[in-house]
């Protein structure tokens, strides 16, 4: 049994090992989202060209990305999250896969109904539906090899996020952090379908997966352990129970350590005052034993959250210079605007600097107590309940919200997908029905003002130093997942639908294409017939392009997420295709053509 | 300019004041401030977070314009709408939630008041 489980992770991470292949959703376990690959290269990106492009039959917001393995590419929709498996060859389909689920799941769903893609082990797809069943297909004929289900619709809990394979593990998340759900990680066996543990983000010890005297975490300068009841004991009563701190990012595993990094949501309603103390785990960084789940180490980033800095963003796992000495780390973008370096091994803070230097919600992360110091001037808890809070920075999607980042392995540095927006804040006292929304704060969101009038940049991030290398603004937030290459190129989609390709060494702008919807979704590279292809999906949707699904006014009023967004409308529309591009010519002459 | 605005939504709301069957089904003044029930409507609005399909001035989102169907919809089917939802359209029910069931009414007068231009988007307050 030991023995088969060690080949389902042979399976994938030979696959992922090939950069032929783009075997995973960030293509590998460390969340890198970067490629050997250089054909397309700095010298002749700006002559890429379409190759073939494709529809899903979905307008709605299109995150994630397909995989590729072999001569086969899988692809995903949005709901009712389709899967195909498309013959590279010739574009025909090998086989289709489209669930039935019940409709009563999208009107709990927040912020469109997304779905961040596919996952691929031991020969199987494996799809995380909306309604939170977990499928596995066979990756040949795509009939269903076993199912699984985590969760309830009926109380608001809905899935977005792709499920991660680490070794012979499905881990898989929940969504509903506006519906007072009580968030949890969950891993499956990749062969059977078997839940081998649930790690829950609030409640007793026993549920969280902790040990009071052995999981540590930073305080006081140094790390010490959590001790008994850590989180119930920073509720009010049985709050927790509805505590939030949900798990839709996109999460990483060292196989060395055996340990897997994640963090969760905001905390129970938006109205901090309605839940006083820190309300742990929310907003916390993990990292947990892949076979038994238990933590070794959490470090909560926003204590008592009164903006929706959901910590859920994705974990990068790079090894940095510190000081002479080569240190493991995870490094983590987080909503609140501030850039996290952590050694992964013990859970040591190393760095919290802002990656947008607007952000004024906290002066700094003080890093003795790890704790960020708050602006009372910006803080939703001071003033109260109905009380509107100006010029927040930033806003609650969030310097940065789930679209990925990239690390260029080549220089070193991060490339960071970034919004650059802030937001009106006034919380007011809610009460909860189950299966109904459980908010309680009403935002207006805006282009951050005082900058360059533009509501995203992409950056360039010095993990090791805390600092920004260069920044690229742009109109709108940069809501799509970065690739970079060996080819010393970056690639990121924008709301407006241009695909653009960037110099890794100093952001300028080498390539662009108009598709026909706003890109949300994350950029992937692979080689097929001996040619590379970079593609991602054109559909707009999600938290930013909610907006799109309808006909907007005009207005004088900030209409939350749309109020800077309605811009968005003079450029794109609704959309649900599939872009993949090359290099004109054959394999042999691209590559000559440097 | 000022005074011929208030003076608009005032004629506004004199009109919708007089409804078909000769209740009053909200009252406004100054275009923020309301009747206690009404209020309550603009409370439960906030509450349910309608604002994250509808928008914040009730001009739609993923889910239609308010503004615009409030035209149309009338109030036996605005209840049953309520009620029972549209899922398969995004719509939730809210039969389970005691706060829409108990206000549905105050509900479909502010929506209404928004609908005829009377009441102004964004926060209201009670009329003193």
């Amino acid at each position: 049994m030991l023995l088969t489980g060690l080949a389902a992770a042979t399976d994938l991470e030979t696959a992922m090992s090939d950069s032929k292949n783009w075997a995973a959703q960030a293509g590998d376990y460390a969340n890198h989202r970067y490629s050997d690959l250089n054909q397309i290269n700095a010298t002749n990106v700006g002559k890429l060209q379409v190759a073939w492009t494709m529809s899903t039959g979905v307008l709605r917001g299109h995150e994630g990305s397909p995989l590729v393995i072999g001569d086969t590419m899988y692809i995903h929709t949005p709901f009712p999250n389709n899967v195909f498996a498309v013959n590279l060859k010739d574009q025909s389909y090998k086989w289709k896969y489209e669930p039935k689920q019940d409709a009563q799941v999208i009107p709990v769903m927040c912020c469109d109904t997304v779905n961040r893609g596919l996952a691929y082990a031991d020969g199987k797809i494996f799809l995380q539906q909306a309604d939170t069943t977990l499928v596995a297909l066979d990756a040949n004929s795509g009939e269903v090899v076993w199912t699984a289900k985590n969760g309830d619709p009926k109380i608001g809990e809905t899935n977005t996020n792709a499920p991660h394979i680490f070794k012979d593990k499905v881990i898989t998340g929940i969504s509903g952090g506006e519906f007072g759900v009580r968030g949890r990680l969950i891993a499956y066996d990749v062969k059977t379908g078997k839940k081998v543990w649930t790690a829950w983000s609030t409640g007793p010890d026993a549920e969280l997966l902790v040990d009071p005297k052995k999981t540590m975490t930073w305080t006081n300068g140094k790390l010490a352990p959590i001790g008994a009841d850590s989180s119930i004991k920073t509720w009010k009563g049985d709050q927790w129970k509805l505590g939030g701190g949900t798990t839709w990012g996109w999460y990483a595993y060292d196989p060395k350590l055996n340990l897997v990094y994640y963090g969760t949501g905001n905390p129970g309603t938006w109205n901090p005052a309605q839940r006083p103390g820190d309300n742990k785990w929310s907003m916390t960084i993990f990292a947990r034993d892949l076979d038994t789940g238990m933590a070794k180490w959490a470090y909560q980033m926003t204590p008592h959250d009164e903006w929706d800095f959901d910590g859920v963003n994705e974990m990068l796992l790079v090894d940095v210079d510190m000081k002479g000495k080569k240190v493991p780390v995870v490094v983590h973008f987080d909503r609140n605007g501030f850039g996290y370096t952590l050694n992964r091994e013990t859970g040591a803070l190393l760095v919290a600097e802002k990656y947008d230097p607007k952000v004024n919600w906290a002066s700094k992360v003080d890093m003795k107590t790890g704790r960020p110091i708050v602006d009372k001037q910006y803080s939703p808890q001071t003033t109260g309940p109905d009380v509107n809070v100006k010029d927040i920075c930033p806003a609650a999607l969030g310097s940065k919200d789930e679209q990925p980042a990239s690390y260029d392995r080549k220089s070193g540095l991060i490339l960071v997908p970034t919004n650059h927006v802030c937001m009106t804040y006034e919380p007011f006292n809610v009460e909860y029905t189950a299966g109904q929304p459980y908010v309680g704060a009403t935002l207006t969101m805006f282009p951050t003002p005082g900058s360059h009038g533009g509501m995203g940049n992409f950056i360039a991030w010095d993990p090791a130093q805390g600092k920004i290398v260069w920044s690229k603004p742009e109109k709108f937030s940069v809501w799509s997942g970065a690739l970079t290459t060996a080819g010393d190129v970056a690639f990121y989609g924008t709301l407006e639908g241009y695909l653009k390709a960037v110099s890794t060494k100093d952001g300028k702008e080498l390539w662009k294409f108009k598709t026909p919807s706003g890109i949300i979704g994350n950029v992937f590279t692979y080689q097929y017939g001996g040619k590379q292809y970079v593609g991602v999906y054109s559909g707009i949707g999600g938290w930013a392009g909610i907006g799109m699904a309808a006909g907007l006014k005009e207005s004088t009023e900030g209409l939350g997420a749309v109020g800077g967004y309605k811009e968005l409308a003079k450029y794109t529309t609704l959309g649900g295709s599939l872009f993949i591009f090359a290099l004109p010519g054959d394999a042999s002459a691209t590559s000559a053509a440097r | 300019m000022r005074k011929a605005i208030a003076l608009l939504i005032l004629t506004v709301a004199q009109l919708a004041s007089v409804g078909a069957d000769d209740a009053k089904l909200y009252e406004v003044r100054e275009g923020t401030k309301v009747d206690a029930k009404t209020l309550m409507g603009w409370k439960t609005w906030r509450a349910l977070a309608c604002e994250r399909c509808h928008g914040q001035a009730q001009e739609g989102l993923v889910g239609p314009s308010l503004v615009e169907r409030l035209k149309v919809l009338s109030k036996d089917d605005f209840h049953t709408l309520m009620q029972n939802g549209r899922p398969d359209k995004g719509m939730p029910p809210f039969g389970g939630s005691q706060m829409v069931m108990q206000n549905w009414e105050g509900l479909y007068a502010y929506l209404k008041g928004r609908s005829d231009g009377a009441i102004q988007p964004g926060h209201l307050y009670p009329i003193e």
